[in-house]
């Protein structure tokens, strides 16, 4: 009570910081959610509009392709919403250890199982055997659970209410879609695009953690020179083993296997150090340059790997034209372009940021608990699993919520400099859709009302990592 | 392992109770070279590439018949092609001299303006202090992406449009790097500055002399990874620049791969020349750069 404004040193600290916050921040927020509400758009032609919810509509909404949205329409959007609600309420029922789901848990397997079924028995597409696996999985999670009581409670009711919406959609499905169209396909194609192409965070995120625990303790390589005349040893096999190859005729061959050595000699010089950062280097070095990269080894007529595979096929008696038909046309394939850069995200990531993450945590394991488990007579995996793993959920839960945001949100710069969203949209993630509504059809409040439908994306999938990641530290 | 598992513990504490068998350090050794090699491939396939002539480029064998250093001056523009026999016309010297020099100014500006916010929120006691953190923690919630249209239209407005201030400004502060820093500041004692103050200090000398060279493992680990994002931002001088001039490297890089997509053997170069620096860069650093990006990365 003393004064009623803060002393000035105060607004000196303070105020560069605070007024680019303000500026580049804070009212960009506010301005992004006026811009979502109306047509704002930098053509000069077009009449600033309000239009209320109507761009969230478009996106997100149906209409009948005669018309008006029937009442069988509005039953689906009703159980639609009723999924979200019952899918939401069984993570939390299952998080709050509410009564009765591990009866749920049944619940799932059963309507697991049953959409695998209905997948075999009626055909239908590949979500339903994700959707329906999914289920299978997290159902059996719970029933293993021992800390719950059997029998009925609250906590049966979401899967209940689940599978009463899953049938429910599977009946409306046919009359819905027979007459009526979404208004935004292209919205939902590419938030599937983008939800794909997030397959490669659990790939990559396990080959971290791998990496990690192989590079977590120095190798016992014994003193310098032992370690110098290893690596001389090393480097001679590598000459040894390029001559022979070399002559016997298969060029490429002799100067792979004189990396393998090369490798094996920085190893027994630099020990992990080396290693360390040669995983790191994908990730270091990453950014336009290495797209670049990629899709000249892409490249299926000039590219390595299908020069490469061309020439396995060809050893295996096939013509150069057959092979050249077979081999697939990666990020020019609507099959192929997704898998391939999930590849690519994964060799860049898998040694990267995420690595050096799990080395922290290993190294913060306290050695008692792990010697422990060893006088114990825990083998390799029981300390794995008992200690290291829980010891570890922390970082997990850390690293999987970094990359869900950022996989959310990802996918422009590959888009931008590989692919341009081809073949035919297939690798148009929602955050170059965002770019090409902005920047291209300069529709710029159509884009912020897809960024702010992003934003909700990215906040629940958080919310659900926070619920879900607490847990697991707890129970484990 | 019964049987050693039955050995008496050891009285030495750096040593574990039981030594580890050799066999399985050798194994360890293996899977690290061959992961080695693996991620290696595409770095070899660059470099070898970026030394073919025309002809070659497309063949399998990795190391060149007629290996051949013109297809470096001829990206950085000392000689003509010698397809069309004319210069490619890049600015590629340029292109790195903006990345760094953009980087390098983002880097300052940010960590200053965050060091002395930080010690606002840290150090100071005014009303409505932890309301204001509050909005800054919420605002980091809100992806980049939904800022980035505004943005632009601020930029637009202002007509900041292909300027090198417009790239600075928006990232010269940073509510992430804030957050960082009060946290680094809160774990440093107390009594250290109470005692400069009294001692009669101000607020400048206590920040100065006594907060910043304590909290410099926290700036460090901000400005290396400020300076990382920076280097490699990509969509806002992207949206941002017209001018070739002014490109930092990564746009420089996809205008390149526009217009000369199609010989592989240039853009290799080009590519190595921007990867090859960064890969000494972090060898020479890395001690440095690996504690940096573990603190920076953890947000949370």
């Amino acid at each position: 009570m003393k004064r009623k404004l803060p002393e000035p040193a105060v607004f000196g600290f303070l105020l560069p910081n605070f007024l680019g916050f303000c500026a580049f921040l804070l009212f960009p927020i506010l301005l992004s959610l006026m811009m979502s509400v109306t047509n704002w758009s930098l053509k000069p032609a077009v009449e600033l509009e309000f239009l209320g919810a109507r761009n969230f509509v478009d996106l997100l909404g149906v209409r009948g392709t005669a018309g008006g949205v029937s009442a069988t329409g509005w039953a689906y959007v009703a159980a639609t919403m009723g999924l979200f609600v019952a899918l939401i309420g069984t993570l939390w029922s299952n998080v709050a250890g509410w009564r009765g789901s591990r009866l749920g848990g049944a619940v799932l397997v059963a309507l697991g199982g049953a959409l695998l079924a209905g997948r075999l028995a009626a055909g239908g597409g590949q979500g339903l055997v994700l959707g329906g696996g999914i289920l299978l999985a997290a159902g059996v999670v719970v029933l293993r659970r021992e800390d719950s009581p059997w029998g009925a409670g609250l906590g049966t009711l979401p899967p209940v209410l689940l599978t009463a919406a899953v049938a429910a959609l599977w009946l409306l499905h046919g009359p819905m879609w027979s007459a009526h169209e979404a208004r935004d396909p292209r919205f939902w194609r590419f938030l599937y695009n983008t939800l794909y192409l997030m397959l490669g965070i659990p790939f990559s995120i396990a080959g971290s953690l791998l990496l990690a625990m192989l590079l977590n303790e120095s190798l016992p390589l014994g003193r310098w020179w032992w370690r110098l005349i290893g690596a001389a040893m090393c480097l001679a096999c590598g000459a040894v083993t390029m001559l022979l190859v070399w002559w016997v005729g298969w060029p490429n061959l002799a100067l792979l296997g004189g990396v393998l050595w090369l490798m094996a000699a920085l190893g027994m010089t630099f020990n992990i150090v080396s290693f360390r950062t040669l995983f790191y280097l994908p990730t270091f070095t990453s950014g336009v340059a290495l797209m670049i990269l990629w899709k000249a080894l892409y490249n299926p007529e000039t590219g390595p790997i299908n020069a490469a595979l061309g020439a396995g096929l060809e050893g295996l008696g096939y013509t150069a034209g057959t092979a050249r038909e077979i081999l697939p046309q990666w990020l020019g394939d609507v099959a192929w372009a997704k898998p391939a850069l999930i590849f690519m995200g994964v060799w860049t990531a898998i040694g990267g940021t995420n690595m050096l993450l799990y080395l922290a945590g290993l190294s913060n394991i306290p050695p008692q608990l792990l010697d422990a488990a060893q006088v114990d007579g825990a083998g390799r995996w029981a300390k794995f699993r008992h200690v290291v793993w829980p010891q570890l959920a922390p970082t997990t839960f850390f690293i999987s919520i970094m990359s869900t945001i950022g996989g959310l949100q990802g996918g422009f710069e590959q888009a931008r400099v590989m692919t341009l969203g081809g073949p035919a949209g297939s690798t148009t993630t929602l955050s170059y859709y965002i770019y090409n509504k902005f920047f291209e059809d300069l529709d710029l409040g159509y884009a912020a009302a897809i960024s702010w439908i992003l934003f909700a994306f990215i906040f629940i999938a958080t919310a659900i990592n926070w619920r879900f990641g607490r847990e697991l530290e707890v129970v484990e | 392992m019964s049987a050693l598992s039955t050995a008496p513990p050891a009285v030495s504490p750096r040593r574990s109770p039981v030594r580890k068998p050799r066999a399985a350090a050798a194994a360890r050794f293996v899977g690290l070279c061959v992961m080695g090699f693996v991620i290696s491939i595409p770095f070899l396939w660059m470099v070898s590439a970026s030394f073919k002539p025309r002809r070659e480029v497309e063949q399998v064998r990795i190391l060149p018949r007629q290996p051949t250093l013109r297809n470096y001056p001829v990206v950085l523009d000392l000689q003509p092609d010698p397809g069309t026999g004319r210069f490619l016309e890049l600015r590629f010297g340029r292109w790195y001299f903006n990345s760094i020099f953009l980087a390098a100014c983002i880097t300052v500006l940010q960590v200053l303006t965050s060091a002395m916010a930080a010690y606002a929120f840290s150090r100071m006691h005014w009303r409505g202090r932890d309301k204001v953190f509050l909005a800054y923690l919420a605002t980091m919630m809100v992806p980049g992406v939904v800022t980035m249209i505004p943005n632009y239209q601020i930029m637009v407005s202002l007509g900041f449009l292909n300027t090198y201030h417009g790239l600075i400004l928006p990232a010269a502060f940073s509510a992430f790097g804030t957050f960082l820093l009060r946290q680094f500041m809160l774990s440093i004692p107390p009594s250290l500055d109470e005692a400069a103050k009294i001692d009669g200090a101000s607020h400048w000398q206590v920040f100065w002399n006594v907060i910043m060279p304590l909290a410099r493992p926290g700036l460090i680990a901000l400005g290396i990874f400020t300076f990382l994002g920076a280097y490699r931002s990509f969509f806002w001088p992207l949206i941002m620049l017209v001018d070739k001039q002014l490109y930092p490297m990564q746009v420089g890089m996809l205008a390149l791969d526009t217009t000369y997509g199609r010989q592989t053997e240039l853009i290799m170069a080009a590519t190595v020349m921007n990867v090859v620096p960064l890969i000494l860069v972090f060898v020479v650093f890395q001690r440095f750069l690996v504690k940096g990006i573990q603190l920076g990365s953890v947000k949370g």
